[in-house]
């Protein structure tokens, strides 16, 4: 199976040769809006006050770090966190060279509780991510109760975790839960059409099948489409996609944006319908969850969970030939 | 007056039965019960209360229940049946008017599915208008069938008179006639292309009947594609082609609008494949 922005390139050809052309790669962007920076994953190799080394899918990073460099593991973690065999996000500096913040061994856990002990949660998190089994400490309890009142099965449950030998460990809340059991999403009116631009909030998914891009939550479970069958058409009206479709997505919290590519399904983030409150609250209904990657390249925090997000999906004019015709932002 | 008090009967076994029927036969979404009130969270006893309203077993009980007064009203005119008739409208003016200070979103439930929307004054109004009818039906001295078979007793205008006030106190008369519609597909909405669910059977149904299949049909060498996708209102099918011995591809977008679907197509040149 080629890789999905290869398969991507190869589709949009396509679409441009019988529908007409695409706009230009930047067109559909906010006015002013910033480029994402540059972020990197990998695997940490070597650590020291000043240096970083990473290996990124077999190719090795050598990255300067400074005083004001933070770390986070589960906390904040000083240098003493980047043990070589750990996963690490990294987001450089927006005015300059050197690394802003580095990220160790995120995880999350979105989906839903299916057993609820008092130490452990069994949660599901959709048919391709399967089942994880989260470990909850005393300390990260209270603070995931606060936003997680409802911790019985059937409910949604979404947790920002760091990696650890014996499964993911719940650090906080991801964003607060949502008050119906999973089922019971009340979708918009079948005739209400999608909108151009798509607002609500942006989260970030754990272990991507790609380093970048979105998994979203309206993909075509025909054909070769890529999407789950069965799966909720989410709370906010989608316009279908595939994988390799484009998203324009602007983080309103930062002023960044970029256009991604869809990597996965998100099935899971159509059960989700709730707000993000970063930088005001935004409308109900999670649009897109972004790879670490991107997510911390638009300004996101992973610790925060979310940001506020404008959506553009890349899809065809309905009847003109022209393709990705739309209102401006 | 007595004519008056008769009408009254048939009115409320008619109102009990139309109750009954609704209760049973109409199901309420799950979804339609929000959890917040204007921003607010349900606290969490009323929350209770409400998913009780909700529970199956509860709104067939009282389906039956108003069936069985319905039905007892019809056929006997003893004073216990009127007095549990006008206590259970009255009992049910209370919980109307309650639900509509507390848990104005919930719907009151009192016709079942149908009454799903908020409650306002009107159902209250007519929750009081049935008591008051309750009442007056104490002393009316005919059962209700004794009252139709009855050709001395002129109820009709009464009976109608009554019927068009409950219509117009009854917001579950506009709901019941939308979904008529919508069963008979009558004013169904139609869901936009982008959004709408598409089988793919449908799209190559709609290809191999269009003008632009027929044209490339000579060129496509296979009859599997090589991809099949969607981007919003179009399903894009690929299929390798030879035009005068070059390898090809025959790009086709099908619409996947409800109706009126239209088919494009475009010959690109093949990719280039390398063999390791």
């Amino acid at each position: 199976m080629p890789l999905p922005h290869r398969r991507g390139a190869r589709r949009r050809r396509l679409r441009e040769a019988v529908l007409g052309a695409s706009p230009e790669p930047g067109a559909g962007l906010p006015e002013n809006a910033a480029r994402p920076l540059g972020a990197l994953s990998g695997t940490i190799l070597d650590a020291s006050p000043h240096l970083l080394v990473l290996n990124a899918d077999g190719a090795e990073l050598r990255l300067a770090m400074s005083g004001d460099t933070t770390v986070w593991h589960g906390g904040r973690g000083g240098p003493a966190a980047l043990r070589p065999g750990r996963e690490a996000i990294v987001r450089p500096k927006a005015g300059g060279p050197g690394i802003d913040r580095i990220w160790v061994d995120a995880d999350r856990v979105a989906g839903t509780l299916l057993a609820c002990g008092r130490d452990a949660w069994e949660v599901d998190m959709g048919p391709h991510r399967g089942r994880a089994h989260v470990a909850i400490p005393p300390h990260a309890l209270q603070q995931v109760l606060v936003r997680h009142p409802r911790l019985e099965p059937g409910y949604l449950v979404d947790v920002i975790c760091v990696r650890s030998p014996g499964g993911p460990q719940a650090v906080r809340p991801g964003t607060s839960q949502p008050g119906y059991r999973a089922d019971d999403l009340a979708g918009p009116e079948a005739a209400e059409p999608a909108p151009a631009v798509l607002r609500g909030t942006a989260t970030w998914f754990a272990r991507p099948p790609v380093p970048r891009g979105a998994a979203y939550p309206a993909v075509d479970p025909e054909g070769d489409g890529g999407g789950c069958a069965g799966a909720p058409s989410g709370c906010v009206a989608f316009p279908f996609l595939s994988i390799g479709s484009e998203i324009t997505v602007h983080n309103e919290c930062s002023g960044r944006a970029g256009r991604v590519p869809v990597v996965e399904c998100g099935c899971a983030a159509a059960r989700f319908c709730d707000r993000c409150v970063e930088c005001g609250a935004s409308p109900r209904g999670r649009i897109v969850e972004l790879t670490p990657e991107t997510f911390v390249g638009l300004g996101g925090d992973l610790e925060a969970g979310c940001f506020n997000v404008l959506a553009r999906p890349d899809v065809p004019a309905v009847g003109s030939g022209g393709a990705g015709e739309g209102p401006s932002w | 007056m007595v004519t008056f008090q008769n009408t009254q009967v048939l009115l409320l076994a008619l109102v009990l039965l139309v109750a009954c029927l609704a209760k049973l036969t109409i199901r309420e979404r799950v979804a339609d019960a929000p959890d917040h009130v204007h921003g607010v969270p349900v606290p969490a006893g009323l929350a209770r209360l409400t998913a009780l309203r909700h529970s199956r077993g509860l709104n067939v009980g009282l389906g039956v229940g108003e069936g069985v007064l319905g039905l007892a009203l019809l056929v006997t005119s003893q004073f216990s049946v009127r007095l549990a008739t006008t206590l259970a409208f009255a009992a049910a003016t209370w919980v109307v008017g309650e639900l509509r200070v507390r848990r104005p979103d919930a719907g009151c439930g009192c016709f079942g599915g149908l009454s799903a929307k908020r409650v306002g004054r009107r159902s209250v109004a007519r929750a009081l208008l049935f008591t008051g009818a309750g009442i007056a039906s104490l002393g009316a001295p005919m059962a209700g069938l004794d009252v139709l078979r009855d050709e001395r007793t002129q109820v009709g205008p009464v009976l109608i008179l009554e019927l068009a006030l409950f219509a117009a106190l009854s917001p579950e008369l506009p709901e019941l006639l939308d979904r008529r519609s919508r069963a008979r597909g009558l004013g169904r909405p139609e869901t936009p292309c982008e959004r709408r669910r598409s089988p793919v059977a449908e799209t190559y149904a709609t290809l191999f009947d269009s003008a632009a299949w027929v044209e490339h049909e000579n060129a496509v060498t296979s009859a599997v594609p090589l991809d099949v996708w969607r981007e919003g209102c179009w399903r894009f099918v690929v299929y390798p082609a030879s035009v005068e011995g070059r390898d090809q591809e025959v790009v086709f977008a099908v619409s996947t609008a409800e109706r009126g679907r239209t088919v494009r197509a475009a010959l690109v040149p093949a990719p280039v494949t390398t063999t390791v």
